[in-house]
């Protein structure tokens, strides 16, 4: 039992012990004597209006007050047993509100329990699932790391093909550079080979041909050596 | 509930002894002897003392009598307080029997309300049942109740029947369980240093956090000079049913089982004795 409730328990009977139970029996003893004393007056009063010739009680009067006093204790008891047969009444009328209590809580009760065992097979399901969701998880992560090793693997070599690309990219542009610069010499020379020779073929016929035949020994491995000089 | 059960008949069953001694100021035909009474500490003074009236008539004049009063040490007792606050409030560390002037005459209008009969305490009493029950219920077990239900709540309160008054005083101290208790607490908390009569607030059992608030809760919120730390000494009593109970009672605990049949929480607060 929680302190603060014992504490006030205790406190309550010290209360009464303090209180209520010291003038309790003194209270109602005086009281009841108090209640007889009232009475035997009533009695006197009024046994005296009847009898006002006689100044004694005689063994008559006495019995007389006996009588009406076990009268007058009987309408108390009287009184005690009508208290007692409405509190009968009473514990009665609480005992089937008790009962009607129990018949609700046990109502309640069986629905509760019905809907603890719904929620427990509820619970059982989506255990089952997140078991399943679980394991798909741990797959799925599993497959997840696969792929991303896969991934890094791919990206090195794409890389490494990359620079290869670009490295024969590098290789072929030269080499196209190459070619061009070639082309572009065969050409002047082609331009300048085409120039000479339409130099020559405005002169006459017989100057040309002396000319030739004069320079026709030394002239050309000059001509091939200032070629190859200009390239 | 069902477990408590013995702290609600050690509540109802309550009782002060009391002597109640005429006022000298009284003009009477006799001396008047003093009349001894046990005071049920949840009823009021009006309901009790029939039998005192009864007594101190036999030596009054007809013609002195007017309606009765009750005082003690110069304070005129209200009639409308339960019997039980008023000692604590008053007399709490005094000797006992608690010493009540009785009076016939020189009614204290600016002090205390007029009770020609029993039917006035009925009334104050059901009205303090329905507005604790506004606060507990918003009405609605006090107004689902049939006129006879509340016929005996007070019925149980006049005869003194425990059983009688409980059988339909625990309707009006249910409460839906997932609520955690009543909407707001039904208390008053009185004091012998303040010139209110009392203080009466809103106050609500569970806090917004959801857990469960204790009488020392509602004293730091309401009346936080009843509170003194560790270190000081006590300069005020909280009392309740003539005991002090712990600061960390849940007040929803104290409503059910320490509140009076007019199902309001009386908290009184007085200096402690100085030895």
């Amino acid at each position: 039992m929680e302190s603060w409730k014992s504490h006030v328990r205790a406190e309550l009977f010290h209360r009464d012990c303090r209180q209520r139970d010291p003038f309790s029996g003194l209270f109602d003893k005086v009281s009841r004597l108090e209640e007889m004393l009232d009475f035997h007056i009533k009695l006197w009063q009024s046994s005296s209006k009847e009898n006002s010739n006689s100044t004694c009680p005689n063994e008559g009067g006495t019995l007389y007050l006996r009588v009406n006093e076990v009268e007058f204790l009987n309408q108390q008891l009287k009184q005690k047993i009508a208290d007692l047969t409405s509190n009968i009444y009473l514990k009665e009328a609480e005992l089937q509100y008790c009962h009607s209590q129990v018949a609700r809580y046990r109502t309640e009760a069986v629905l509760l329990a019905q809907g603890a065992s719904c929620l427990k097979s509820d619970l059982e399901e989506y255990e089952y699932q997140l078991e399943c969701q679980s394991k798909e998880l741990t797959a799925l992560r599993r497959e997840h790391s696969t792929l991303t090793e896969e991934m890094a693997t791919t990206k090195l070599q794409e890389e490494e093909l990359l620079e290869r690309w670009l490295e024969e990219k590098k290789q072929e542009a030269e080499r196209i550079n190459k070619h061009n610069a070639t082309q572009e010499r065969w050409q002047r020379l082609a331009g300048r080979l085409k120039k000479r020779y339409r130099g020559r073929s405005r002169l006459p016929p017989c100057v040309a041909l002396a000319a030739n035949t004069n320079n026709s020994s030394d002239s050309k491995p000059k001509q091939v050596e200032h070629l190859a000089s200009s390239s | 509930m069902a477990d408590d059960k013995d702290v609600l008949r050690d509540v109802w069953f309550g009782r002060i002894p009391a002597c109640f001694t005429l006022s000298p100021e009284e003009t009477t035909e006799r001396e008047a002897e003093p009349y001894y009474l046990l005071l049920p500490r949840v009823s009021y003074l009006t309901l009790v003392t029939d039998k005192v009236k009864k007594h101190f008539l036999k030596v009054m004049k007809a013609e002195d009598v007017e309606e009765m009063w009750f005082e003690y040490e110069g304070t005129p007792l209200k009639w409308h307080y339960p019997i039980g606050v008023l000692f604590d409030l008053h007399a709490s560390n005094t000797a006992l029997p608690w010493s009540v002037s009785v009076h016939f005459k020189s009614f204290p209008e600016h002090d205390l309300l007029h009770c020609t009969s029993n039917s006035v305490i009925e009334a104050h009493f059901m009205s303090s049942i329905k507005e604790a029950d506004a606060l507990k219920h918003k009405s609605q077990v006090i107004n689902d109740m049939q006129k006879k239900d509340h016929k005996q709540l007070w019925m149980g309160l006049q005869n003194d029947k425990f059983d009688q008054f409980w059988a339909m005083n625990r309707k009006l101290m249910e409460y839906p369980t997932e609520e955690g208790g009543f909407r707001y607490i039904p208390f008053r908390i009185y004091q012998t240093t303040s010139d209110r009569p009392f203080i009466q607030k809103l106050f609500r059992p569970v806090s917004a956090e959801g857990h469960a608030l204790t009488l020392g809760d509602l004293l730091k919120e309401l009346c936080p000079a009843s509170i003194c730390a560790e270190d000081e000494p006590k300069r005020f009593q909280v009392m309740v049913h003539g005991i002090e109970p712990l600061l960390e009672t849940p007040v929803q605990w104290l409503s059910e089982h320490l509140s009076h049949p007019d199902n309001f929480l009386h908290i009184s607060v007085i200096p402690a004795p100085s030895d």
